[in-house]
């Protein structure tokens, strides 16, 4: 069975690469609008479905979309965020809790409205990256890397390494950085809460359409698909320290190892109950995720 | 004030108690369906309300079922299952108590139907479910609950001797099975049968559902089975499928189940659904005659085709199936809409005696045994996925086309 290890390892990183594409801008909008939002999921799979038309429309490779899918869905972003800005910044009840309920409702109404759009089947993007796959054996070893999959590690990669330009490079990476530290002194140096929310918000929501089809190219495509999505971005942020950017991307790599390893290894039907367990156990040790960096 | 807003709220209570609970008087039947219309099922969801929706249309257009010498149209009552258990037993109680349904058609899923069960027996109110195939309904002999597909472990065995007999004939099989009530009786159904064909099992394993199962896959390709068998939805058979082809493991045969009958199964994969098996109890060439409504299965595939731009599955079929038993009961006992709890219990004796040709083939239901109240009128067949088209490929009396075998290799389509 050791002669697996590798392949469990290549696999484990590969849906690591997977998560950390799905979490890291749900972490970003966290750390700054302070709302967990539950339609990341939905998100996700808006942006499957445009990328799913648009190929069957032009017969073109989904990958060449993921440029104009972040435009739309940026913009998209931009637009809702005032709304959910609106929930948070009120003074009655309270805010924290009426923004998650908010952005739960939101989920719903889209799942509905997907169904209603989208129809009930299940479908799949094809691309030409679906094809291929790398294979090791030259090398002595028994490992094969699907081609769709390292595309969605160096997608992965790439978001990462963008965000942490924008955030640490940048006028606007300060002001976000600023606005998630403190608000109101935030606003007193001149960081334009509202503007920089709706950026950072448009920024979420783009990332996790353009994700939505690399999922679509990798797994499948449905109207029902967000769930699924929402529960491991949550698992990761909360795994990584609520809006901790930066463990991100260990996390998702820890979850996607744990995955492998215990679907190769042990008994595939409690795979999910080791990652809670795992979870549990971290957070029992450093309630503010791996790194201890968390909210 | 305060004794007013009490008052006002003991008046409510008191009218809600004030309601009586018996049979309304009506002059069409009130049919209750619980089924999965959102959640992780909606896509079967979804078929199986086809499926009694199309069984309505035609009995209304007909004038509705006759029953001594008047008749009386159905009107169809959705509740949402939402995919979950809990929801679908909640929407059996409301259907009964406030809807005060006649019967009801059942749920897509087995886990669903496995929760409704107790509801309608303890409320006496009989349910024909057109989908679940979870052996584990029938062998807790719910007296109200029938259900129109055989039992997977009825029809699984079929499809792994078809395999058997192919040349040259597998040696090892992997079987993987999602972890839901059907899923995985799936996957035990065609463990069992393989272990009676003396195939070498070299993977068993039940998986989350809905999980990326490319990591257990790429354990399974280092045993290189010559079958790969795998029990799930029509979703998780889509991941499959591509997972496979990502890891670049072909198996000389893979064989899968439900939703793979289905068109949408082919448009969402392609090129890659071709020579995949399947089993089934129906198909839209199955060679049936009926004196119910539609009088062949092809018949049935028109009528699907011409309302839903789809010919429907077997799924789908056992849906209307459902209905006509219900018809074909409703007419032996002459029992008239708004029936009362002797009714429904002649009803269900009703049901267990009827032996009826439909466009589905024959609808008998067992009354006794592991397979209590399934339908154990069927032949199950195998299927495989040629050219976009469900061909039969086994059992030798039910051959449409030779199968073909092994798969042709992933790179090579």
């Amino acid at each position: 069975m050791m002669e697996l290890l590798p392949q469990a390892l290549t696999d484990g990183i590969l849906l690591g690469g997977i998560y950390i594409t799905i979490a890291i801008a749900f972490s970003l909008t966290y750390g700054v609008m302070h709302v967990i939002d539950f339609a990341v999921g939905e998100w996700i799979m808006f942006g499957a479905f445009t990328g799913y038309y648009l190929n069957k429309w032009t017969g073109l490779d989904p990958f060449i979309f993921l440029p104009v899918i972040f435009v739309i869905y940026f913009g998209v972003g931009y637009l809702v965020q005032p709304v959910i800005h609106r929930v948070l910044s009120g003074t009655k009840g309270n805010p924290f809790l009426m923004g998650l309920v908010f952005t739960f409702g939101l989920a719903i109404m889209f799942r509905g409205l997907a169904l209603t759009a989208f129809g009930f089947y299940s479908n799949s993007i094809p691309s030409a990256f679906s094809e291929g796959s790398f294979n090791l054996d030259s090398i002595g070893l028994t490992v094969t890397i699907p081609t769709v999959r390292l595309m969605g590690l160096a997608y992965a990669v790439a978001i990462t390494l963008i965000l942490h330009y924008l955030l640490k490079k940048t006028n606007f990476g300060l002001g976000v950085r600023a606005l998630a530290q403190h608000k109101d002194a935030a606003g007193l140096m001149g960081v334009n809460a509202k503007r920089t929310g709706s950026y950072v918000y448009g920024i979420y929501v783009g990332i996790s359409a353009m994700t939505g089809v690399l999922l679509g190219c990798i797994l499948s495509i449905g109207a029902q698909m967000g769930n699924e999505y929402t529960i491991f971005a949550f698992f990761v942020v909360v795994l990584a320290g609520m809006g901790y950017l930066a463990g991100v991307p260990w996390a998702a790599l820890l979850l996607g190892l744990v995955q492998s390893i215990f679907m190769i290894y042990f008994n595939p039907s409690h795979t999910l109950l080791a990652v809670f367990v795992i979870l549990y156990i971290i957070l029992l040790i450093s309630p503010r995720g791996l790194f201890g960096k968390g909210v | 004030m305060k004794f007013g807003f009490v008052r006002v709220l003991l008046l409510i209570a008191a009218l809600f108690v004030a309601i009586p609970v018996h049979a309304e008087q009506r002059n069409f039947y009130k049919i209750g369906v619980i089924t999965e219309l959102s959640g992780d099922l909606v896509t079967g969801g979804n078929i199986t309300k086809r499926g009694y929706d199309l069984w309505a249309q035609e009995v209304n257009a007909k004038g509705g079922i006759e029953v001594q010498g008047k008749k009386y149209q159905v009107k169809l009552v959705y509740a949402d299952a939402q995919s979950n258990p809990a929801a679908g037993a909640a929407a059996a109680e409301r259907l009964i108590t406030q809807e005060k349904v006649d019967f009801i058609l059942g749920p897509y899923s087995s886990g669903v139907t496995l929760a409704v069960a107790p509801v309608v027996d303890k409320y006496k109110v009989p349910m024909i479910t057109g989908s679940a195939e979870s052996p584990l309904i029938w062998k807790n002999k719910f007296k109200y609950t029938f259900g129109t597909i055989p039992p997977i472990n009825f029809t699984g065995a079929t499809s792994i001797k078809t395999l058997t007999e192919l040349k040259p004939a597998p040696k090892t099989i992997a079987i993987i099975g999602s972890n839901d009530a059907f899923s995985k009786a799936t996957a035990e159904a065609y463990k069992t049968a393989a272990e009676k064909a003396k195939l070498k099992i070299v993977k068993f394993s039940i998986v989350p559902s809905g999980q990326d199962m490319t990591p257990l896959l790429s354990a399974v390709r280092s045993m290189k089975p010559d079958v790969i068998a795998f029990g799930g939805h029509d979703e998780e058979h889509v991941k499959f499928v591509k997972a496979l082809k990502q890891i670049g493991y072909t198996p000389k045969a893979l064989l899968m189940h439900c939703g793979i009958t289905d068109k949408a199964f082919t448009d969402a994969v392609g090129k890659d659904g071709e020579q995949i098996f399947g089993t089934t109890c129906w198909t839209g060439t199955a060679k049936t005659k009926s004196k119910v409504l539609w009088p062949t299965a092809s018949a049935y595939a028109a009528a699907s085709q011409k309302a839903f731009k789809n010919p429907g599955d077997y799924t789908q079929g056992g849906c209307s199936a459902a209905g006509i038993a219900f018809q074909t009961a409703l007419q032996k006992v002459g029992a008239k809409p708004g029936m009362d709890e002797a009714m429904r219990a002649k009803l269900v004796q009703a049901l267990e005696q009827i032996d009826v040709q439909t466009f589905y083939g024959r609808v008998k239901f067992a009354t006794s045994g592991e397979f209590y109240h399934a339908n154990v009128g069927l032949d199950p067949l195998t299927i495989q996925i040629q050219n976009g088209q469900i061909k039969t490929v086994g059992p030798k009396a039910s051959v449409e086309a030779a199968a073909q075998y092994p798969m042709k290799e992933w790179k090579s389509r």
